[in-house]
């Protein structure tokens, strides 16, 4: 597994400022989990790591591979990074298996029986064996977003991002996610989830980080950030989401 | 069903009606039956060629709209624009005319040069179903979620090729409803061409009447039934294919009713 390493990142959109310099650090089979306010940036900051965003200043990099090197293709970037949406965003015209299988066709270019293997194996890891026909519409929220899981693990990536996975799921398929998820973890996956599952980052993240306003306030141990949180502000979103 | 043979009563019931006023004398119905026919066969061939020509040219003109460079966005909309705002049958006549002035002269023989005008005709009613399918085509296109071009984007496929194997597939089911209505206004368009000296439907149509309007009073009314008969031949071969397509194209799950 890689290490991800983010340098002075700053995007504005038009006047908006959302990254104001960020430094962060994920180290190899490490998980990382976001927390913070919305509109504090989370996504944008997830996004210039996969550069489905371009960062404006700063640099990212995967191992010792400066990401934001204008010599490097996106698109070979987003086949080493894994990323999964809170919406799913499965390809709707698509089974699940060739939902798997259609990046290591047209991205990879793999020949179709050896991609149809992989997609079959990868479905099978998240439990959806019996659903390799399906097409996304006939899913639950969980399936298909365990689907994405499979997905993104086809290429084989050497970390991955979850952004907000668990937020458009009922109490039930949150479970599931979050089962796959730590597996994941368990297994030496790198990974960056945002998140505001407090049970989750409490017992899968290995450090937290707070961000507010564009940048990280505070970051640390589980323990460390939700409860002796340092930060004011820190303090008074953890109350808030804890209860 | 119902709808159906509600319709087929009524037809009946006109019929009937029509037989009670005179109107209608089989034999007279039948003599018709042949030149008609031979219309309805060239309408087929004009209608096929509109379709698949300004089917082709609607598509890529509706993707162009949607890229990101600007000099074919432009062009794209200068094209909708003028297309959409000439009526029809004056396109037709400008087009063959146009052929007709540039061929004169020329040492192609008069029959080859009137040829040309008659196809030029439907080259414009082409154009002009073009600009109509390429909005379709962009509505369908910019219906597609951004999430489904971000997934693609995020698992590394290549814009171009997002567009062929997630965005198309997605934008073509969306929009085949859209289409086939304007598939089937477009048959109808053809009907214009009989004023540039087409002997399709109507072209036929038109000879006929005044062949028979100074022994049968009510000839004309006759052959115009008819015909309206055969343009919803021509109409329901094409919406039902459509249908059928549409049908080819259904996602289960994401069914719609209809």
């Amino acid at each position: 597994m890689s290490s991800i390493r983010v340098r002075g990142v700053r995007k504005s959109f038009g006047d908006l400022e959302v990254l104001r310099g960020v430094d962060l650090d994920i180290d190899p089979g490490e998980v990382l989990c976001v927390v913070g306010p919305s509109g504090s940036g989370k996504s944008t900051l997830l996004r210039c790591i996969n550069l489905l965003v371009m960062p404006d200043e700063g640099e990212v990099y995967l191992d010792s591979v400066a990401l934001t090197d204008p010599r490097i293709r996106p698109e070979w970037v987003r086949q080493q990074i894994g990323m999964v949406f809170q919406s799913f965003n499965l390809f709707t015209h698509l089974t699940v298996k060739r939902n798997v299988m259609l990046a290591l066709r047209h991205a990879k270019k793999v020949d179709r029986a050896t991609a149809e293997k992989t997609a079959i194996y990868q479905l099978t890891r998240v439990g959806l064996a019996d659903k390799l026909d399906a097409y996304p519409a006939q899913l639950s929220g969980g399936q298909q977003q365990r689907v994405a899981i499979a997905r993104a693990l086809a290429m084989d990536p050497k970390a991955m991002l979850f952004d907000e996975p668990t937020s458009a799921l009922d109490p039930e398929s949150i479970h599931e996610v979050l089962a796959v998820m730590g597996r994941l973890a368990q297994e030496g996956m790198t990974m960056a989830v945002v998140t505001h599952e407090m049970g989750f980052a409490k017992e899968v993240a290995d450090r937290v980080v707070f961000f507010d306003g564009g940048r990280v306030l505070e970051e640390g141990s589980p323990e460390e950030i939700f409860d002796r949180a340092g930060h004011e502000r820190t303090q008074a979103f953890m109350k808030k989401i804890l209860r | 069903m119902v709808y159906g043979a509600a319709g087929t009563i009524g037809g009946i019931l006109f019929l009937l009606e029509l037989g009670y006023l005179h109107v209608y004398r089989l034999p007279f119905a039948l003599s018709q039956v042949n030149p008609l026919l031979s219309g309805f066969y060239l309408t087929l061939e004009v209608v096929v060629t509109i379709l698949t020509f300004g089917f082709g040219l609607g598509f890529l003109i509706g993707w162009a709209r949607t890229t990101r460079f600007i000099f074919l966005r432009g062009l794209g909309s200068i094209y909708v624009d003028f297309f959409r705002s000439m009526p029809p049958i004056a396109l037709i006549f400008f087009a063959s005319l146009i052929g007709a002035i540039e061929l004169k002269g020329s040492n192609i023989n008069p029959y080859e040069v009137h040829n040309i005008t008659l196809w030029l005709g439907v080259v414009a009613l082409a154009l002009h179903t073009a600009a109509y399918q390429a909005e379709i085509v962009r509505a369908g296109i910019l219906s597609v979620p951004t999430g489904q071009t971000e997934a693609a984007d995020a698992v590394g496929i290549s814009r171009f090729r997002s567009m062929f194997v997630v965005v198309l597939p997605q934008a073509f089911r969306l929009s085949l409803p859209a289409l086939g209505n304007e598939f089937s206004s477009s048959i109808k368009d053809t009907s214009l061409l009989s004023v540039i000296g087409w002997l399709e439907l109507s072209g036929i149509a038109f000879v006929q009447t005044s062949l028979a309007f100074k022994t049968y009073l009510y000839g004309s009314l006759v052959i115009w039934i008819m015909s309206g008969f055969l343009y919803f031949v021509v109409t329901y071969i094409v919406t039902r294919t459509v249908r059928g397509v549409e049908d080819l194209y259904k996602v289960p799950g994401l069914e719609v009713a209809r």
